[in-house]
């Protein structure tokens, strides 16, 4: 492998790791403090790219759309997760994990569906935005200053959330109710509230996520459990509650699939698979997971 | 967790339940007589989707192991079959007796290494291991077929009549579940479901929870090789999609519609699913949204499944009348 | 505790309810009965377009037969199902068209998988099945039966001898890379270009292979190494659909199309770019096949068919649209000579089949039962003409693209 190759590789590794890193964070923080594996978050990812989608179309002549559109649309599906969480999943926290599942794989189909409806079947398309459209030379080779800006989101995203958690009144709320439920209840945390709270964080992730990502890539159906699989891998290679460890998650996730395409294509697509197995029997919870 | 409620229901041996059981299995053999060759086939499918989510729920309902990846393994059984047949020309009887073998011995490496973790952990593994399933028959083209899949199983001319087909299908599904149905009312099934309802204080009476978790794992794995192999008999066929999370997926839905704390949850799950599906999206192509609405509902109002909340209501009105 | 099996025993009465409700007999009124076709295509999910568009093509022949008096005295009728990409479900309709509504042929369908599983049914059924869009050559070589047709263009004119001999004719490169789907298709792909290019210009030459896996659309890493390799030219072997999209875009900020020619064999048909727009990435100065340029055919009929497909679906015609269009066409042809809709006589009748289209005259080979459909290539541009890009300078491929019969007997041979 030349030194190119490598550089390109790692690259790319990366800015695809960082996208799948915030949705990964959303992923588990929602599973950190709500116990609730959402199978229906690469939805909330697919319906931020087609929000996204929707207003750089209805906005096409104004300058910047595509900006506004990655504010608008993260908003909307933070909005729908919102309502997802009140009324369908807070009746069944009680439950048992499988109810819990199913639910949210029927909210794949609804969402899945939904999003078929209003935007139709075929492949959409979102432009690569200004300031970004050129490539930068780097190690004597060129590579989009898009994945560059998308490298960038995902620290900037980690030390946001980070602070959020560490620093604020919100963030006090989500680790006392991640901590002991009954005990912050106690102490007047309106958990409900917290719960609603975590997991329109959480889809506003996934939002973003999806706004950024289509102008590397197209928006279209069945992108929800294509993406949801690979940070279902990420959250437990991380370890599941973990920030930092969707974060380590991500990056290597990314390498270990920009390099495996690389080296052996066949396998690639195991290659997560694999990782996340070893790593499970090595840490049983995940490289920066505690156990519960 | 679970409640006295969702305790498995016994097999009485009263008279009148002996006459039900003899009033179904009369009316499954006669059915042919009077129902149409098209539905006749897709009770045909039904017969072998019942018994793949009944031996997801030896697992799931009696053992309490949420499994993401019932569909790898029985893809495993599909494609025993299949390539013993098509590629290396062996004979329809041992290329069905294999699958349950190497179902079987697939679900012990998995199972194996799945046990290790519990809840989500366990979920999130067996998934993993159904992508990695699905990843090498997707790929192993001089085998498998790849993404066409087999295509040309030589299944002998007398399944093609869907009648004979039908009787072969009701008879092995018939003896897989009563062995089933003796497994999980034998005490071996009764610490399953003891490990169901509190592992921890199973184990605090010396029985080692991982073994007993293991041998539900490969008997579960066992029963889904003989419903793939019987798939792959029943179509002629064996594609990629056996093994797709979907198909996992669907057979969780099953399990779920008809109730997983009762034997027969997954049977009647199979029925209304299926007609459920064909109904719906003979109405409407947006039949993904109907379907996640009914599973929304269910969900939110009858979570012990069809049989489990007709059970209930009887319960209920029967104590109503003492 | 009987109550589980009381619930047990309504629920199992309530579906016999439903299966004899579902059994009730249809009423038929028409004087003759009317030559039915199962129609199987993929109606829901994210690929539908395609299945929407070939039913509409399929529906537009069928009323105007019909309006001309039917085949033999006997009107035609359609019955769509959606198969939802699924084998088993294509399997299951198929086996409920021919087994309960009785029809006399089936058609359909985009996935070669589900292709090849109604045509094993259809074998083992005997009746006969006209294959729409599904690409596999499998299904009329290794897996050929007397009962199967397709007329539609297989993947060796589409994918890989096509575009070669497209290449041949217009940028005669000489350092190709390539960049493909790691699967059968996509090495077939490149196994069948590099055979036939290599003939025709000697003296190029392959300098790398790049495969990724199918249903990648992070193509970044790779075109890195494309934009580095000091190719003059890029071949995509079966990169279509979504991929195809997110590839070009990649490529684009890259400036791949700038560097270098690029071969983009699926790039011609409208499905994937009917929504880019001028000043979009797009596959700029491409070589593209096509499978239906509506837009560079001459003839009324042509603009009267693309205009009533637009109407139905409010797609662009795709290509889709107008082999169901011939597939309709073909049966009240191959009817009308076998004088009945006897599976043996229409079978005899297809093989020698030639007919007069708007996109000119298609024969069947026999042999193999494929249409010679022709197969189109141009340079992808955009032009005032349409808001999408699309080829331009069209060329046509006829016979020539397909595997010779001897090589159909060699490949049959192994």
């Amino acid at each position: 492998m030349t030194f190119e190759a490598f550089a390109g590789q790692t690259l790319a590794g990366v800015s695809l790791g960082m996208v799948w890193f915030l949705i990964a964070a959303g992923l588990s923080i929602i599973f950190g403090t709500l116990k609730i594996l959402n199978l229906a978050h690469g939805s909330l990812y697919m319906l931020g790219s087609f929000c996204c989608y929707q207003v750089t179309v209805s906005l096409a002549h104004v300058a910047g759309n595509f900006w506004i559109g990655v504010l608008v649309a993260p908003i909307v599906v933070a909005l729908v997760g919102g309502v997802i969480e009140v009324f369908l999943l807070r009746p069944i926290y009680k439950a048992e994990m499988i109810y819990q599942y199913i639910l949210t794989f029927a909210l794949v189909l609804i969402i899945g569906e939904a999003c078929k409806m209003i935007w139709g079947v075929g492949y959409h398309s979102v432009q690569v935005p200004w300031p970004f459209q050129g490539s930068i030379g780097v190690f004597g080779l060129s590579f989009p200053s898009y994945n560059f800006f998308l490298i960038a989101m995902g620290p900037l995203v980690f030390i946001g959330l980070r602070t959020l958690i560490n620093k604020t009144d919100l963030g006090r709320n989500i680790r006392a109710v991640t901590e002991n439920r009954e005990m912050a209840n106690a102490l007047g945390t309106n958990v409900p509230r917290v719960y609603t709270g975590v997991f329109m964080l959480g889809a506003w992730l996934a939002g973003l996520a999806g706004s950024l990502w289509p102008p590397v890539s197209v928006v279209a159906l069945g992108s929800d459990m294509a993406v949801v699989i690979d940070c279902f891998i990420i959250v437990v290679i991380g370890g599941l509650g973990s920030l930092a460890g969707a974060f380590v998650g991500a990056i290597i996730l990314g390498l270990t699939t920009a390099f495996g395409l690389y080296l052996i294509p066949k396998l690639a697509v195991a290659f997560g698979f694999i990782l996340m197995i070893i790593i499970l029997l090595i840490r049983p919870y995940g490289l920066m997971g505690e156990p519960e | 967790m679970a409640n006295g409620m969702n305790r498995i229901s016994w097999l009485g041996t009263s008279p009148r339940n002996a006459f039900m059981l003899a009033g179904l299995v009369a009316l499954l053999v006669l059915l042919p007589l009077f129902l149409g060759q098209s539905w006749l086939s897709i009770t045909t499918e039904m017969l072998i989707l019942a018994l793949a989510a009944s031996s997801l729920n030896i697992m799931l309902g009696y053992t309490g192991m949420v499994s993401f990846g019932p569909a790898g393994i029985y893809a495993v059984g599909a494609y025993t079959t299949g390539v013993f047949m098509e590629k290396l020309g062996i004979g329809i009887v041992p290329a069905v007796l294999a699958a349950p073998v190497m179902a079987g011995i697939i679900g012990f490496l998995v199972g194996w290494i799945c046990v290790r973790r519990s809840a989500v952990y366990f979920a999130l593994l067996t998934l993993a291991f159904s992508q990695i399933i699905w990843t090498v028959v997707f790929q192993w083209y001089s085998v498998t077929g790849g993404d066409d899949g087999l295509v040309s199983v030589p299944v002998p001319d007398f399944f093609f009549e869907i009648t004979n087909c039908y009787y072969f299908m009701l008879a092995v599904v018939s003896v897989c579940l009563f062995i089933i149905w003796k497994i999980v009312n034998s005490p071996f099934g009764m610490t399953l479901q003891a490990i169901r309802e509190n592992p921890n204080r199973v184990e605090f009476i010396g029985v080692n929870v991982k073994h007993y978790q293991l041998a539900s794992f490969v008997i579960s794995s066992v029963f889904l090789g003989i419903a793939g192999s019987m798939h792959c008999v029943f179509s002629g066929s064996a594609f990629p999609d056996y093994a797709y999370w979907v198909k996992s997926a669907d057979m969780l839905v099953i399990c779920l519609l008809g109730g997983i704390y009762n034997f027969f949850g997954p049977l009647v799950g199979t029925v209304v699913y299926t007609v459920l599906t064909k109904v719906i999206s003979e109405y409407t192509m947006h039949w993904h949204l109907v379907l996640g609405g009914i599973i929304v509902l269910i969900i939110l109002a009858m979570r012990k499944g069809v049989v489990g909340t007709l059970a209930n209501y009887w319960a209920n009105r029967k104590s109503a009348a003492a | 505790m009987s109550n589980t099996f009381k619930a047990f025993g309504m629920m199992l009465a309530t579906a016999a309810l439903v299966a004899v409700i579902g059994l009730a007999p249809t009423t038929v009124l028409a004087e003759k009965p009317p030559i039915k076709i199962g129609f199987i295509h993929t109606m829901s999910g994210p690929i539908s377009m395609y299945g929407i568009s070939s039913a509409a093509g399929a529906k537009v022949a069928v009323d105007e037969i019909n309006a001309a008096g039917g085949v033999l005295g006997r009107k035609l009728e359609l019955i769509v199902r959606d198969d939802k990409i699924s084998p088993d479900t294509g399997l299951r309709e198929a086996k409920d068209l021919v087994l309960k509504e009785k029809v006399d042929f089936l058609a359909g369908t985009i996935s070669s998988g589900v292709g090849l599983a109604i045509s094993n049914y259809a074998k083992r059924a005997k009746k006969i099945y006209l294959i729409n869009i599904a690409q596999s050559t499998k299904i009329t070589e290794e897996n050929f039966h007397p009962y199967v047709f397709r007329f539609t263009t297989n993947s060796t004119p589409y994918f890989g001898k096509g575009p070669a001999i497209a290449l041949a004719n217009t940028y005669k490169s000489k350092k190709i890379i390539v960049l493909g789907y790691d699967y059968e298709t996509g090495k077939n792909s490149l196994k069948e270009f590099k055979d036939t290019y290599l003939k025709l210009v000697p003296d190029a030459k392959f300098i790398d292979e790049l495969w990724v896996p199918l249903g990648t659309t992070d193509f970044t890493a790779y075109i890195a190494k494309m934009a580095n390799s000091g190719a003059d030219c890029f071949y995509l072997a079966a990169i279509y659909g979504g991929g195809e999209l997110a590839f070009t875009k990649q490529a684009w900020s890259f400036g791949l199309y700038d560097k270098m020619k690029a071969v983009q064999p699926c790039a011609g048909d409208v499905e994937t770019w009917s929504k880019v727009k001028q000043g979009d990435p797009y596959p700029k100065d491409a070589l593209a096949t096509c499978r239906y340029p509506f837009w560079a055919i001459k003839g009324e009929k042509n603009a009267e068919f693309a205009k009533k497909v637009r109407e139905m679906t409010d797609l662009w015609p795709a290509y889709g649209a107008l082999d169901a269009y011939i597939i309709m066409y073909a049966i009240k042809d191959a009817v009308t000579k076998a004088g009945s809709t006897d599976t043996q006589k229409v079978i005899k009748a297809m093989e020698n089949l030639t007919m007069d289209t708007f996109v000119g005259k298609i024969k069947m080979r026999a042999f193999d039962h494929q249409a010679m459909m022709p197969t189109w290539y141009g340079i992808m541009r955009f032009t005032p003409d349409l808001p999408f890009p699309h080829i331009t300078d069209v060329g046509e491929l006829g016979e020539d693209s397909y595997h010779t019969i001897e090589q159909i007997k060699k490949i049959r041979g192994k």
